[in-house]
């Protein structure tokens, strides 16, 4: 492995910060390299600032936020923030390009799941309501044809990260990276190794990648799961047959931006033999970890239409 | 992506490759205080014990459990008044032990929440006092070897849920002592 310098060591006058607060239900960790401490320690609380100002429009458990409001709204047409409109935009492409695998209107499902807490102040949502319902207008309104919840917790997530970062570009950082609970994006000039999860053991890293710029998100089970009546239940849902995903699998998802990446990492997860297509649409590839019975990790990476086993070149390495 | 990434994964697995588990230090206390009070003269350290009341009182008012007496904090002097405070304090979860600071503003509101150190363990050690003692005192010193050269992770989807409780407690000591 080359790529396990930090981004600082390119430019070695540059000072590199960290810094991480919670927001938006995780640890959002944000390092950056400019050219002076204030500079950079600046530029890393006005990330922040962007984190907090979209977690505030977007979180569903914020009553005052644009989730909130939707959720409470019934049907009929409301003015949103421009940040939750252009990602309810990018989820209505997701949803479309996978045929509603991705599907922000999951979020009665989750909560009848006990992974989303039931609102009294949200309107009943209409049984057969899906992502078709939730219609862009003008202006920064979306119509919704129907009553629903809606959750944007992962893409929101990602938006949040690509947001942040932009900020730290503009304030003319050198190289920088936002982690928000493992959806992370990047920019410099120097390659990193990014770590996984072993879906089995979350506390041991498995190097996944090496990036100098772009995005990766992960979704795995083993933080989120939930016992549900009889079942062990994770917030990745399928957004289709409205049912958790089973499997302690991870899927990461290496994109330009890190909402795409986000998103697509649910899309591998509810149908894993039809990503692939999709995942090309949008110029992203991922890596599929699993465990086989005698509980070895056996990993796979998307390619073209569809998956490339990596486990039997692993025994040929391995011997 | 133009291209597809340069995986790793696979020389990892068949190697058997996993790193332990991560710890990250991300300010020590001098640092968040100068960050949160950038124009305070002083900050004196409270040195007091709680009593059994005071520690009942915040376990009530939070509904958490208090596990020390002793809480460091510190009293914000600028120009000679008071301003404010900074505690300290930690958390953990099943996997994760987390430090960090809370400013309060002089009557008690918040005004910042900064992470000291983040480090993970594989679960057991978290809990077990002699572990967690490895690290009292030593943000002043030489930073820890605990996988400190991994820098990114993707998928780790931490809940806050144990700073929240933090902060419920930081807000009710306030109540007890500080007030």
């Amino acid at each position: 492995m080359t790529a396990r310098r930090s981004p600082a060591s390119s430019k070695p006058a540059d000072t590199l910060l960290r810094r991480a607060r919670p927001l938006l239900g995780t640890l959002v960790a944000i390092r950056a390299a400019g050219t002076s401490t204030a500079s950079t320690d600046a530029a890393i609380a006005q990330a922040f600032e962007v984190v907090s100002h979209l977690h505030a429009r977007m979180s569903y458990h914020d009553a005052d936020s644009d989730v909130s409001r939707i959720n409470r709204a019934g049907a009929g047409t409301l003015e949103i923030d421009p940040h939750t409109w252009n990602v309810l935009a990018a989820a209505r492409r997701l949803s479309e390009a996978s045929d509603g695998l991705f599907d922000i209107t999951v979020a009665p499902a989750l909560a009848a799941h006990g992974l989303l807490p039931h609102h009294a102040s949200h309107a009943e949502p209409a049984a057969n309501a899906t992502w078709r319902d939730v219609v862009l207008r003008s202006g920064h309104r979306v119509e919704l044809l129907r009553p629903l919840h809606i959750d944007l917790g992962g893409i929101a997530k990602g938006y949040a990260v690509d947001c942040a970062l932009d900020s730290l570009r503009r304030a003319g950082m050198h190289a920088a990276c936002v982690n928000a609970g493992g959806d992370l994006r990047m920019f410099g000039d120097v390659p990193e190794t990014i770590h996984v999860r072993h879906p089995l053991a979350p506390t041991q890293l498995l190097p996944l990648c090496a990036l100098t710029e772009g995005a990766v998100a992960t979704s795995a089970p083993y933080f989120s799961a939930r016992q549900s009546g009889e079942q062990v239940v994770s917030a990745l849902f399928d957004g289709v047959r409205r049912t958790p995903c089973p499997g302690a699998r991870s899927v990461s998802v290496v994109a330009d931006d890190c909402m795409t990446a986000d998103a697509l990492t649910k899309v591998v997860y509810a149908d894993a033999a039809h990503a692939p297509a999709v995942l090309a649409g949008f110029g992203a590839y991922a890596l599929l970890l699993d465990t086989d019975a005698a509980g070895r990790c056996r990993a796979k990476q998307s390619e073209g239409a569809g998956w490339r086993e990596l486990s039997s070149e692993l025994e040929v390495a391995a011997a | 992506m133009k291209h597809a990434p340069t995986w790793l994964i696979a020389p990892a697995l068949a190697a058997a490759a996993a790193m332990p588990a991560h710890a990250v230090q991300y300010l020590s206390i001098e640092q968040a205080q100068k960050d949160f009070f950038p124009g305070a003269d002083r900050f004196e350290p409270i040195s007091m014990l709680l009593t059994a009341e005071q520690k009942g009182f915040v376990e009530k008012a939070a509904g958490v459990r208090m596990r020390y007496f002793r809480q460091p904090m510190w009293k914000v002097v600028e120009n000679g008044r008071h301003v404010g405070w900074v505690v300290q304090d930690e958390v953990y979860g099943k996997h994760e032990y987390i430090t960090y600071a809370v400013a309060l503003d002089a009557s008690g509101t918040v005004r910042g929440l900064e992470i000291l150190d983040y480090r993970e363990t594989h679960g057991r050690e978290v809990r077990n006092a002699r572990w967690r003692a490895q690290f009292h005192g030593k943000r002043h010193g030489a930073p820890l070897q605990l996988g400190n050269d991994i820098q990114n992770i993707s998928g780790a989807t931490l809940s806050c849920r144990h700073l929240t409780e933090g902060m419920r407690r930081i807000l009710a000591l306030h109540e007890a002592v500080l007030q």
